[in-house]
């Protein structure tokens, strides 16, 4: 095989991510395989039945039932060895990020992660995405992450495929760690950083009273809320919402902002936000050279219109 | 955890820049010659040494030379030579050249250099000299014994915009010192409440100021011949704002184009940072700069008063160097070598005060004694009645300095010592015109204040009282607003002090977090209500190389 | 306890960051530098372990040209009993993989208990090197630790996973962890901090000492991202911008 992708499991289901792992291997070109480990190996197999592959790799041993770091990075590492991809694939989770690095210095192969495109090089973000930087490899075998939303998972190329399950050798002496079970903890402050949809509201909400209609559409997409700092500022909602050089740096995949202008402070902390869909009454406001649609027109008129709208829909 | 902290240094200097730098270098200087050793802090309001400094700057090597004799010109960290210069008269689309450059406004022999580089340059010389400097703490209250200054207490952190202490708070620190020498630069925060404490100013002209706003510019490769020096006058000021550009080549291909704006004006509508793009506006500034990218800005206020605006310069256990004492020559417009060299005439007294074991007034003085017989008086006596002139105008003033050349200074040829009258107070009521009407901010090449703001790096602790005070906010809303069009507004470069809408009239709203620490504030507000105070350690701009 | 904390000097967030003519890296003439921002939690943590295990030693460890002294004494100012500063002499090393040899080179001899690393730096942004050492020195590993719970012979760490999502895991020490940046609130110097940390021990291995492995990647070049934004602009009156917004969302962002 020429490309391992190596799944995750997301409560029993294929994580987003993977998904979006295997559209980008398939782009590359040469065979392309995967790995799902863990006790839900075999229901992840199945959810890629239908889809372009050579085949799963299923993996479910006892030391590796649910995710750890020393067992899952022995694993890949035992199927590496055997199988001999070229390139080792994932996405760039939280979960890839706790045990890829082990797979690179057990393998002595490196690990290019958080890859953008592969349009020039493998290109990553460098300085705070200030710059990109294409990266390559000397190495023969090597190890790629791709970001969040690099690739979608709807340019999946659909085929068939089928599991075959591998053994591994694992004992207590690899896998040291015990995890107990993974909880929820109660809504503190949101993290704007790891937010998908984002409604943002700004000066041009005008009043207070106004506010909560950005909560409102926030609700209806799902999204969450954030601010320019003179709505922070004028205290009409909580700083930890604020965006920008002296706040939150967010890139979600929508960034729907109502009423900013676009100073650059501001600009800073959002222009990696993948759709911006921008509201103001200003046609000249900087932040239609930022939007990927601009919408000049009243959003006290607006607002209020597409909550209904979307209600319905 | 709420202990205050307290510590003993033997001298402690206030404020990381030139003067209080070249001053610490100097007394160990002369501590190893004399075989003793004292302990020499530094305090620096700043997260780093150089990020609160900012000048043009064309550097007078002199000091330098006197401090580190066993070095040459190629060590010191400097841009380049001054190799070409030129002084220009501007209108609106013209450049004039003047006939010909006065000796005194020649620059050759001189360097351009950043200020920032320079003091980054003098801290890593101080280190390693066992000087200790410390960092992000900023000296808030000067502690006495009866009428001797012991120390300096530096300002407490973790108090929310309330004022109430937050989980993390740290009291200031007591730092008791034998000699405290105040080298906050201009406007000092504590000079401040010391100059009137001692009744320091007593007999001498109010100090008058001027503030300088500047953009750097990045060129492509081989555009930009470090060394080189333009300064002009006319546009955009004119004639009845005091004040001129300067445009230096640094390395790197780095274009320094500033404004210098006197704060003495008449018309409450001046603002600095619209003047500089004014100037930008004048097509042989466009046709520099056009290729080029807007990388940094910054402003800072500076003494222009002269040798008659200079307090006294000591009290038991503490003295004045630097702009802080208003070591400023504005007519050559270079203050870094006068500001060194009286640091390392204050060691120099500190060095045998500490011999005798005596840091009382008496023994002090013989630092002000030190400076009028240095070279500093030299040069500063020449041009004492400098800015003066320019009470009457652009030509007035220069022709009274004009004249003041051939008389070895005296204003208007016969007097000795023309009187100055506080900026602040020259503002007219009911004269603020709008001269920035036809200003367009493309936000490319012509900034508003908030982008031009945004690229001074200045950031502050969100959850904190603003450390603009103003003391009577009612003036705000009532008498500014009808006599004087609150100029705040106006005369802040960073866009700090806006008046907003609130319901059917307005109020005050203080964007502290933009602040740069220029001090045009406390300055030049007409009521004199505002004071500025160093707000938590380690915040404000972050310049680099400015 | 014997903890090692590496941190990593790295261009300040306001620095100006041209591109240099070899378009390989940037041209650092105005560049500040600084400790990376997510290693101080890292230090701090580190701290705050030291002073409830009551003895042994936290040690700043970094690599880089001269310059990264300036953080090394930061840290020895912060508390750090010591320094160890790897010397790195002409184009800095950008391979994760590459690094971790050279610094498990020298830290293999000190047989920490505990590594701490910053989740990532600010320039690279690669965020292996601590796990890499990890598994090189044969340490128990774990990373973006919001909670570190140290106990006899072993560590508990509270991971952070997506979407509020957390999981303890307990691991025998010796061991690596990445720590979460906002997890602790960093101190400041205090003065006599300052004061003392030119008297602390900082130790200089040369480069020629800690083994150049050879490069298994490297930056080929940087380059300004392209924007190929097109703008749609909606006008009109508020009902026909409601429907074309709602069409966008739905077809071309594909959020509902």
């Amino acid at each position: 095989m020429e490309i391992l992708i190596v799944l995750e499991d997301n409560h029993g289901s294929l994580h987003r991510m993977s998904k979006e792992a295997i559209a980008g291997a398939q782009k590359m070109g040469g065979s392309v395989s995967a790995l799902a480990i863990g006790s839900n190996a075999e229901s992840l197999a199945a959810e890629l039945s239908g889809t372009d592959l050579t085949e799963v790799i299923t993996v479910n041993h006892d030391l590796v039932s649910s995710y750890n770091a020393d067992g899952y990075a022995e694993v890949v590492k035992q199927v590496v060895e055997t199988e001999g991809p070229k390139t080792i694939v994932a996405g760039h989770s939280y979960q890839t990020r706790d045990f890829m690095p082990r797979v690179s210095a057990k393998l002595d192969i490196p690990f290019i992660p958080d890859i953008i495109s592969m349009d020039d090089g493998f290109v990553k973000q460098v300085l705070n995405a200030k710059l990109n930087a294409s990266v390559t490899t000397g190495s023969g075998q090597m190890i790629l992450s791709f970001q969040s939303a690099a690739f979608s998972e709807d340019d999946i190329v659909s085929g068939e495929c089928a599991p075959r399950s591998f053994d591994v050798d694992l004992d207590s002496s690899i896998v040291r760690s015990q995890s107990e079970e993974p909880f929820q903890e109660a809504a503190g402050d949101v993290d704007l950083e790891s937010a998908d949809l984002i409604v943002s509201v700004g000066r041009g909400i005008e009043k207070e009273e106004n506010v909560p209609l950005a909560f409102e559409l926030a609700e209806v997409l799902g999204a969450e809320v954030s601010a320019s700092r003179p709505v922070v500022d004028s205290g009409w909602v909580e700083s930890f919402r604020q965006v920008g050089s002296s706040g939150q740096n967010v890139s979600p995949k929508l960034y729907f902002s109502l009423g900013i202008s676009g100073a650059i402070q501001h600009v800073v902390g959002m222009k990696g936000s993948k759709n911006i869909i921008a509201v103001n009454k200003d046609p000249d406001a900087p932040i239609f050279e930022l939007a990927d649609y601009a919408v000049v027109g009243d959003l006290l008129e607006i607002v209020p219109k597409l909550i209904e709208a979307l209600q319905t829909e | 955890m709420f202990e205050r902290e307290v510590l003993e240094v033997d001298i402690l200097f206030v404020g990381a820049g030139p003067a209080s730098l070249a001053g610490a270098i100097r007394l160990r200087q002369l501590l190893r010659e004399t075989g003793k050793d004292a302990s020499v802090g530094v305090l620096e309001k700043a997260g780093e040494v150089g990020a609160h400094s900012l000048s043009g700057a064309i550097v007078d090597p002199r000091a330098l030379r006197e401090l580190f004799p066993d070095k040459n010109d190629q060590d010191f960290p400097f841009e380049a030579e001054v190799w070409e210069e030129h002084l220009y008269y501007l209108t609106g689309n013209r450049k004039i050249p003047f006939p010909f450059i006065p000796p005194s406004m020649k620059h050759h022999g001189c360097f351009v250099a950043s200020l920032g580089k320079l003091t980054r340059w003098l801290g890593e010389a101080c280190e390693k000299d066992g000087v200790d400097i410390f960092c992000g703490f900023a000296g808030t209250e000067l502690l006495y014994d009866g009428d001797q200054v012991i120390g300096v207490r530096t300002g407490d952190r973790g108090i929310d915009k309330n004022g109430t202490q937050k989980p993390q708070f740290e009291p200031g620190a007591d730092i008791h010192a034998k000699v405290v020498v105040l080298g906050e630069g201009t406007r000092g925060s504590l000079t401040k409440i010391f100059l009137q404490h001692h009744k320091l100013m007593d007999q001498r002209n109010p100090q008058v100021w001027a503030v300088g706003v500047k953009e750097l510019w990045q060129m492509p490769l081989g555009s930009v011949q470090p060394g080189y020096v333009a300064h002009t006058m006319g546009f955009p000021l004119g004639h009845d704002v005091f004040g001129g550009a300067f445009l230096y080549g640094m390395k790197n291909d780095i274009w320094d184009l500033g404004l210098v704006v006197g704060l003495d004006y008449k018309n409450p509508g001046v603002d600095s940072q619209h003047e500089l793009q004014r100037l930008k506006t004048h097509p042989w500034i466009h046709s520099l700069l056009k290729e080029g990218k807007m990388i940094a800005y910054g402003a800072k206020s500076l003494p222009e008063g002269g040798w008659y605006s200079i307090p006294k310069l000591t009290a038991s256990g503490a003295m004045l160097i630097g702009d802080s004492a208003g070591f400023l020559n504005g007519q050559r417009l270079k203050g870094i070598h006068l500001a060194m060299k009286s640091g390392m005439l204050a060691a120099e007294t500190i060095s045998q005060a500490l011999e005798e074991n005596n840091f009382t007034e008496t023994k002090l003085k013989d630092y002000e004694d030190r400076m009028k017989s240095s070279w500093i008086r030299d040069e500063l006596w020449k041009v004492r009645n400098f800015h003066q002139g320019f009470d009457h105008g652009l030509l007035g003033g220069l022709t009274n300095a004009g004249i003041g050349l051939l008389t070895g200074g005296r204003g208007w040829g016969f007097k000795d010592r023309l009187t100055s009258k506080a900026g602040h107070l020259q503002m007219e009521k009911g004269l603020k015109i709008d001269r920035y009407q036809d200003l367009q901010f493309d936000g490319t090449y012509l900034f508003d204040k908030v982008t031009d703001v945004y690229h001074s790096a200045t950031a502050h602790e969100e959850d904190q009282v603003p450390h603009l005070h103003v003391n009577e906010p009612d003036i705000c809303i009532t008498k500014c607003t009808e006599e004087y069009g609150n100029p705040c507004n106006n005369f802040c470069p960073a866009d700090v002090y806006e008046m907003v809408p609130d319901g059917e009239s307005q109020r005050l709203q203080i964007n502290f977090s933009n602040c740069v620490h220029c001090k045009t504030c406390d300055i030049m507000d007409p009521y004199q209500i505002i004071d500025w105070v160093p707000p938590e350690g380690g915040d404000g701009p972050t310049w680099i190389n400015l | 306890m014997k903890i090692a904390v590496l941190v990593k000097q790295v261009p300040g967030s306001e620095s100006v960051l041209p591109i240099s003519d070899e378009q390989t890296w940037i041209d650092e003439h105005m560049v500040s530098f600084v400790m990376n921002p997510p290693d101080n939690f890292a230090l701090e943590e580190a701290l705050l372990i030291s002073e409830t295990e009551g003895d042994g030693e936290v040690v700043i460890v970094s690599m880089g040209p001269a310059r990264v002294q300036k953080v090394i004494r930061e840290g020895l100012a912060k508390g750090a009993d010591r320094g160890i500063h790897l010397e790195e002499d002409g184009r800095i090393e950008t391979d994760p993989l590459s690094i971790a040899k050279r610094f498990s080179s020298v830290l293999k001899e000190e047989n920490f208990d505990l590594i701490l690393t910053g989740l990532q730096s600010d320039d690279m942004g690669m965020g292996q090197t601590g796990i890499l050492i990890g598994e090189l020195l044969g340490m128990s590993t774990a990373t973006l630790a919001m909670e570190t719970d140290v106990q006899n012979g072993s560590i508990r760490v509270k991971r952070e996973l997506e979407s509020g999502w957390f999981q303890w895991v307990k691991m025998p020490l010796p061991a690596s962890i990445s720590i979460q940046s906002g997890l602790n609130t960093p101190r400041y110097p205090s003065l006599k901090g300052i004061m003392g940390a030119k008297k602390k021990e900082v130790k200089v291995v040369s480069s020629g000492e800690h083994q150049t492995a050879s490069k298994s990647q490297s930056i080929d070049k940087v380059f300004v991202p392209q924007t190929t934004k097109q703008t749609e602009v909606i006008e009109g009156d508020a009902d026909a911008a409601v429907t074309r917004i709602v069409e966008i969302l739905k077809s071309e962002i594909k959020i509902l």
